[in-house]
């Protein structure tokens, strides 16, 4: 019954989302920021992925938002989880699956130098091609769930995801005030650095800085919350 | 044909983002109902990504390929705007995943209904 | 002293990751520093409102593109008044919880860190010139406040966070669908060209977008029926988040729904303003009714907040300037009031684990400067003189009766009377019964203490002489009624290319 009332609700609300979705046309040219963005993003910026200038530079500010939403769940995560005075027994007692095979181990050693370099390439290449500090971050961490699934005894240090969270946030947010002294407009985030020429690796000024910043960031706060989850430091109640 | 396109397109998205709301609002393991949250997510960014497509568009990126050419490039600020809430979107599911760990220690159990503090 | 709105945000971010290696230094900076960083916000906010004036707002560029190309930051009379008001209010609520002897080193990091960045947020949240960013805001907001809310691991903590998320998720998406209507309709995200652009949107867009905005950020504004959510958080989180959560939680729900309702759609005349002042009404009416009912101190000034909340959407939805002026007036006393109140409770609630009303026998000898301070918020609240709720009361009434609307003037008066029952019910245990022998006491620390004490000031100060503020209210809410020139100052180029 309760199902039933919950499906008639529902059907209603999607009725009318698709109706008002439905009266802005599929695949319509809509843009009117957009076309600003696509002209400004080659020309002023010389950075040719137009996406990465509207992450990191005309929406920068939404940017520096989603870093801090990802250090927040981080920390978030360490409020929730972390008890006080645990006694660090290295091995979670609820991970009782076997200890993966000795192909997937080796496998997961062979994989995991390629994935950092592949995670480190697309968040370099961030201006240039489909990418950047998010994707590349992701793909990091992904090498560190690698070793974490093959390894059982696996354990990321949280020093130095500390570290470097600590420290890629921190230029990021510098870049940004740096803008302020040194920007043209003296606004916050803005370039003053040389531009360079379109689709080259050294364009884009600082976009290519605060994405690297951003990859770092993401990785390691991607790393740190995996392991936050696959690790957690404590053992039966809490409290 | 726009129009049978139109509503397939968004109709796909907004039925997916359904499947996700009914989730989180019948299931009793905690566990689905992240669940349900994540699909209704990714119902949302399917909406997205489909409101910033333009007919016969390419990837807005100046690449070599398409210089001095006359393309056109689909809207990249929906790409933009997905991108934080796929993040946003993470990071909402990655807390709720160590309250649900956290709940479990506590209760022994990840049925809703046989957690009482959790009850309306 | 450098004073640029963009620091509301980029400071306490810059803090937010330094803190982790200060911490390696020296372990007390990590309760320092989130301090000095809320002091100098606090201090910034003074010193802006003297520049800002009715036809001087600050707008801010971002990465430096101008509006509507970039994300802006707009501090006017209006926007400016909830940003220093809420940026003062955590320098205290800082100050009420520097010692938080119960908490550890590794835990007080993220406290401060998470008490910082639910302040930034919602800063953003209120300066913000872009619908999206808004978002982003409101999701730092909420994602520091899910964490709060389970901080303590000895009570419910993690059952009220949960419930606190799944809200949380549903509203965002419902943001998200809100605004990806107006994208779509628009082609924009800036809310002043949005504002401008809204007359081309076909109504039943606009509507069913106006719909989804309210309902998501009702939930922020802790409006019935979304604020499920709200008990459990108000009585699970530490006192000083449980303050902060009516003072600046909730402040930058509502501001974001008055700006969404006021500045850009223009349903106001359509049923917009009546919509939010029946949502109020229930919402008073209901939540002041069942907190007559509750056992457990913090739930009842869980639900009272919901109560208040409640008349300052009636205050806005009366739709005239009037109206706006008593709902920012409130706003501002529930923000100072409530947070004392919570401040105040915390110690009443000490070594109860239940937080029961009933528990709190005696306390007017045991603890006299809390109680008293509890006293005179529960005065202050339910609006008696010489305290300053009393006058935005009365401007509430006022506004009221010059929009002819005698029911709505009658519930109010009525639910006042529930109000004054509920709040003397515990007063009534606080002085008028004898202390359980057995009790522990915990004495308030030095800074708590001042920190309470600043509050009832400023309770009192306004009340002797409202003047010290009015000024400032009008301002704003000419500021906010005034929609044409909020879209002029922003996109000046864009306005007048429509003119013409």
């Amino acid at each position: 019954m309760r199902k039933l009332v919950i499906l008639s609700l529902l059907l209603v609300l999607g009725y009318f989302l698709l109706n008002t979705f439905a009266g802005a046309e599929f695949g319509k040219d809509r843009k009117v920021l957009a076309n600003y963005y696509l002209e400004k993003s080659p020309s002023e910026l010389q950075v040719a992925n137009t996406v990465t200038a509207i992450v990191v530079n005309f929406r920068g500010f939404d940017t520096l938002g989603e870093v801090t939403v990802l250090f927040l769940a981080a920390t978030g995560m360490g409020t929730i989880l972390l008890r006080r005075r645990s006694k660090h027994t290295g091995l979670n007692p609820m991970r009782t699956s076997p200890e993966a095979s000795k192909i997937v181990q080796a496998a997961g050693k062979l994989l995991f130098p390629a994935i950092m370099i592949l995670g480190a390439y697309v968040f370099i290449h961030g201006h240039l091609t489909p990418g950047g500090g998010f994707q590349g971050g992701a793909i990091i961490a992904t090498g560190f769930l690698l070793l974490l699934i093959s390894y059982r005894q696996f354990k990321v240090e949280h020093k130095y995801v500390t570290w470097i969270e600590s420290l890629a946030g921190l230029t990021f947010v510098s870049i940004g005030l740096l803008g302020i002294v040194l920007g043209p407009h003296n606004s916050f985030l803005e370039n003053f650095l040389n531009v360079g020429t379109l689709n080259e690796l050294t364009s884009g000024g600082v976009i290519a800085l605060v994405y690297i910043a951003v990859g770092f960031k993401v990785a390691a706060e991607l790393t740190g919350i995996l392991d936050t989850l696959v690790n957690i430091r404590e053992t039966g109640d809490i409290d | 044909m726009n129009q049978l396109l139109t509503y397939s397109v968004y109709g796909t998205a907004i039925l997916v983002m359904m499947i996700g709301i009914y989730a989180m609002l019948t299931k009793k393991n905690l566990i689905k109902i992240v669940i349900g949250m994540s699909i209704l997510d990714s119902g949302f960014n399917l909406l997205l990504i489909a409101l910033g497509y333009i007919k016969g568009g390419t990837a807005p990126i100046f690449s070599p390929a398409v210089e001095g050419k006359d393309v056109i490039m689909v809207d990249p600020i929906p790409q933009a705007l997905v991108l934080t809430a796929i993040v946003i979107g993470f990071g909402v599911t990655a807390v709720a995943l160590s309250l649900v760990i956290r709940l479990y220690r506590k209760h022994n159990t990840i049925k809703i209904d046989e957690i009482k503090t959790l009850r309306w | 002293m450098v004073a640029n709105p963009i620091l509301y945000i980029a400071l306490p971010l810059f803090t937010a990751f330094l803190v982790p290696l200060l911490a390696k230094l020296w372990k007390p900076l990590v309760r320092i520093v989130p301090g000095l960083v809320l002091a100098y916000l606090a201090i910034m906010s003074i010193v802006l409102m003297q520049q800002v004036g009715p036809d001087k707002p600050i707008i801010t560029m971002i990465a430096g593109w101008k509006a509507p190309w970039g994300i802006n930051l707009v501090f006017t009379s209006f926007s400016g008044f909830i940003a220093s008001l809420i940026s003062i209010l955590a320098f205290f609520i800082w100050l009420y919880s520097f010692k938080f002897k119960k908490v550890e080193f590794d835990d007080a990091q993220k406290y401060f860190i998470l008490f910082m960045l639910l302040t930034a947020g919602s800063i953003g949240v209120v300066l913000t010139g872009d619908i999206f960013n808004m978002f982003v805001f409101v999701e730092i907001t909420s994602l520091s406040a899910y964490a709060l809310t389970a901080f303590y691991k000895g009570r419910d903590g993690a059952e009220a966070a949960f419930k606190f998320l799944l809200i949380g998720a549903f509203s965002s998406i419902m943001l998200l669908l809100g605004i990806s209507i107006l994208y779509a309709y628009t082609g924009t995200l800036n809310m002043a060209q949005l504002a401008m652009l809204m007359p081309q949107v076909p109504m039943k867009a606009k509507v069913v977008s106006f719909l989804l905005f309210f309902v998501a950020l009702g939930i922020e504004a802790e409006m019935f029926p979304l604020n499920g959510w709200a008990p459990d958080a108000y009585s699970q989180a530490p006192g000083p988040i449980a303050a902060s959560f009516a003072g600046i939680l909730a402040k930058a729900g509502i501001y974001a729904l008055i700006r969404v309702s006021y500045t850009i759609f223009d349903l106001g005349n359509d049923g917009g303003f009546d919509l939010l002042l029946v949502m109020g009404l229930i919402t008073m009416v209901v939540s002041e009714l069942v907190a007559m009912r509750q056992e457990n101190l913090r739930r009842m000034l869980a639900y009272s907040s919901m109560g208040q909340m409640g008349l300052i959407m009636i205050a806005f939805g009366l739709g005239t300037k009037e109206g706006i002026y008593a709902g920012l007036f409130i706003m501002f006393n529930h923000a100072v009031i409530k947070s004392l109140l919570f401040l105040a409770s915390a110690y009443l609630v000490y070594y109860t684990s239940r937080k029961k009303i009933s528990d709190l026998d005696g306390f007017g000898k045991l603890l006299p400067v809390t109680s008293l301070l509890f006293g005179l918020g529960a005065f202050a609240i339910v609006g008696l003189p010489p305290f300053s709720g009393f006058w935005s009361k009365l401007s509430l009434l006022v506004a009221t009766a010059d929009s002819h609307m005698e029911f709505v003037l009658a519930t109010i008066l009525a639910v006042s009377v529930i109000e004054i029952i509920y709040y003397f019910r515990v007063l009534g245990r606080l002085y008028f019964r004898k202390a359980n022998k057995e009790i522990k006491v915990r004495k308030p620390t030095w800074n708590s203490t001042v920190s309470m004490i600043v509050l009832a000031i400023v309770i009192i100060g306004v009340g002797l002489h409202p003047d010290f503020i009015t000024g400032l209210l009008h301002n704003a809410a000419a500021d906010l009624a005034d929609k044409a020139g909020y879209i002029q100052k922003i996109i000046p180029d864009l306005f007048s290319q429509t003119l013409n």
